[in-house]
């Protein structure tokens, strides 16, 4: 465990060192949060309601989003295709750890930064929010959605680590995760609640894990999930979570089988 | 002139060609990319086209004027993809040592820099966008033939705006080496394009205009055709990326004057 902690505090300290990039990924972050805010507000306008949010739980919907974002999707996909297809996940193999728990605590690392810069910049726009923003009362409601999203941000690792041992077999598996990433950040309700969609679209994503990442933490926070409800879905989440986790570990095993290292 | 103006069309047709050529040599890769956008692309769609199902104007616009507005963001955007790709590989050109390559070469090292990376998956995804662009105009009220000029003068003077900014990061980057993420933070601000810049608040409306102004690239040539720019606006557009333009290309010069090789 103290070398994950390590390998957590030395990843840490080096996001932290790199801070025009880090600058640079909130900027993108924030411009698409401040998109989406902006658009919300103009079509609320007078209106109390839009699909069953108020206004204060729109814009609230739109700021936890950037949190999510931060916390959900900050992975190392991308890191880990380039150390396969270049070959230097050799170097990691031979080391004494396990590597799923390494990427893991590089990953918290990140997501530590991240975080933490969303939760500044939402206070920024709350400051600036007219119509106030939506604060749950009920501590329930906070402890629930912690769960949801830590789970949410545990399935987002397998996941991608599942698409990402493609490389293992092709070197192009950057489009697979490319198509992926996009894919699940509008299927999870990433850019606008799920609700917008047409019914069937959105029955059809119910049966998928994607709504389980953004969207369901998002209306656990709102309170707009009664706690049964939350208790099923949560568990619900528990089960993609599995099935991520096995898949991920099933995908690292069979492609370090096929693994070929050549050189020194 | 004219035969430097050739030679340089001859050698962007062989470049764009030969990357076309790799693209489609990664067939899986370029699928996923491809699917990528189109899904990117899509979903947009479908969020605009439901919210138009529960109200009857954004920001004062109607379906088929914000959809205007965003298919005119993303003709800019993909034409800016399709012809000034190279930019994203600018650190690794200079770091790499093959700027000094193209210093030697009997063409523009800009070009070389800029240009020579064509993106072909763009090409394909601009297509059906350029059919539903006609769509759109061809439905909405007829309104002269000037309108539809000064849209087209416009869009091209976005893309010259565009080209500016491009060619001001090659700068920065054959300057200092550095500022890898650069482009990034125009390609993430570029996000808030994607809707007309009413939606946004008077400061950042401004900044948008004034500062980095993504208005004059995306909100401008939509507002010309629908006859809401006025005569003042569309000189300032123009003057904008002159102005960008000339401030840009002065700084390439003197980037490349203080040159003095990175690598071996």
């Amino acid at each position: 465990m103290r070398k994950y902690l390590t390998a957590y505090s030395i990843a840490l300290q080096e996001t932290l060192q790199r801070r025009s990039t880090l600058l640079m990924d909130r900027l993108g972050g924030f411009a698409i949060v401040l998109s989406l805010y902006s658009f919300w507000n103009v079509l609320l306008g007078d209106k109390t309601s839009f699909l069953g949010y108020t206004r204060p739980e729109m814009l609230t919907y739109v700021l936890i989003i950037n949190v999510l974002r931060s916390f959900v999707f900050t992975g190392r996909g991308w890191l880990l295709v380039g150390e396969i297809s270049s070959g230097r996940i050799s170097s990691y193999l031979v080391r004494p750890l396990n590597y799923h728990g390494y990427a893991l605590a590089l990953d918290l690392a990140q997501k530590t930064v991240h975080v933490a810069s969303a939760f500044l910049e939402i206070g920024v726009l709350v400051l600036a929010a007219r119509g106030g923003v939506f604060v749950p009362r009920d501590p329930a409601a906070w402890a629930l959605f912690a769960l949801a999203a830590a789970m949410a941000s545990l399935i987002f690792f397998f996941m991608e680590f599942a698409v990402s041992t493609l490389a293992f077999w092709t070197s192009e598996s950057g489009g697979p995760l490319f198509c992926f990433e996009l894919f699940l950040q509008f299927a999870a309700g990433a850019f606008f609640p799920l609700d917008v969609l047409p019914e069937s679209l959105r029955r059809l994503l119910a049966a998928t894990p994607f709504p389980y990442m953004v969207y369901f933490p998002a209306r656990v926070l709102l309170q707009k999930v009664s706690p049964p409800e939350a208790m099923r879905l949560l568990a619900a989440e528990a089960g993609w979570l599995a099935l991520a986790a096995a898949v991920a570990i099933g995908a690292w095993s069979r492609g370090l089988r096929s693994y070929a290292a050549e050189g020194g | 002139m004219i035969a430097a103006l050739r030679r340089h069309g001859r050698l962007w047709l062989r470049t764009a060609s030969m990357s076309m050529q790799a693209q489609l040599t990664y067939r899986l890769g370029s699928l996923g990319f491809l699917i990528g956008k189109a899904i990117r692309m899509g979903f947009f769609f479908a969020f605009v086209a439901a919210v138009f199902d529960h109200v009857q104007t954004v920001a004062g616009y109607s379906l088929l004027e914000t959809a205007l507005f965003f298919l005119t963001f993303n003709i800019v955007d993909m034409t800016a993809q399709i012809f000034f790709r190279g930019v994203y590989n600018a650190r690794r050109i200079v770091n790499e040592g093959d700027f000094d390559f193209y210093l030697i070469q009997p063409v523009s090292p800009l070009l070389r820099m800029v240009c020579s990376n064509v993106d072909a998956l763009d090409v394909i995804t601009l297509l059906p966008v350029l059919v539903m662009t006609g769509v759109v105009l061809h439905r909405l009220p007829p309104l002269g033939w000037e309108r539809g000029l000064a849209y087209g003068a416009l869009t091209a003077n976005a893309v010259a705006l565009i080209f500016a900014i491009h060619v001001a990061v090659a700068a920065l980057t054959v300057r200092t080496q550095e500022l890898e993420n650069a482009i990034w933070i125009y390609r993430d601000v570029m996000f808030m394009g994607r809707f007309p810049v009413d939606v946004y608040a008077t400061p950042v409306r401004w900044a948008l205009t004034f500062g980095i102004p993504i208005a004059v690239m995306t909100t401008f040539p939509a507002k010309a055709f629908l006859g809401l720019l006025s005569p003042a606006w569309t000189a300032y557009a123009f003057a904008v990326t002159g102005v960008a333009l000339a401030a840009a290309l002065a700084f390439w010069r003197s980037s490349v004057a203080r040159y003095t090789s990175s690598s071996s």
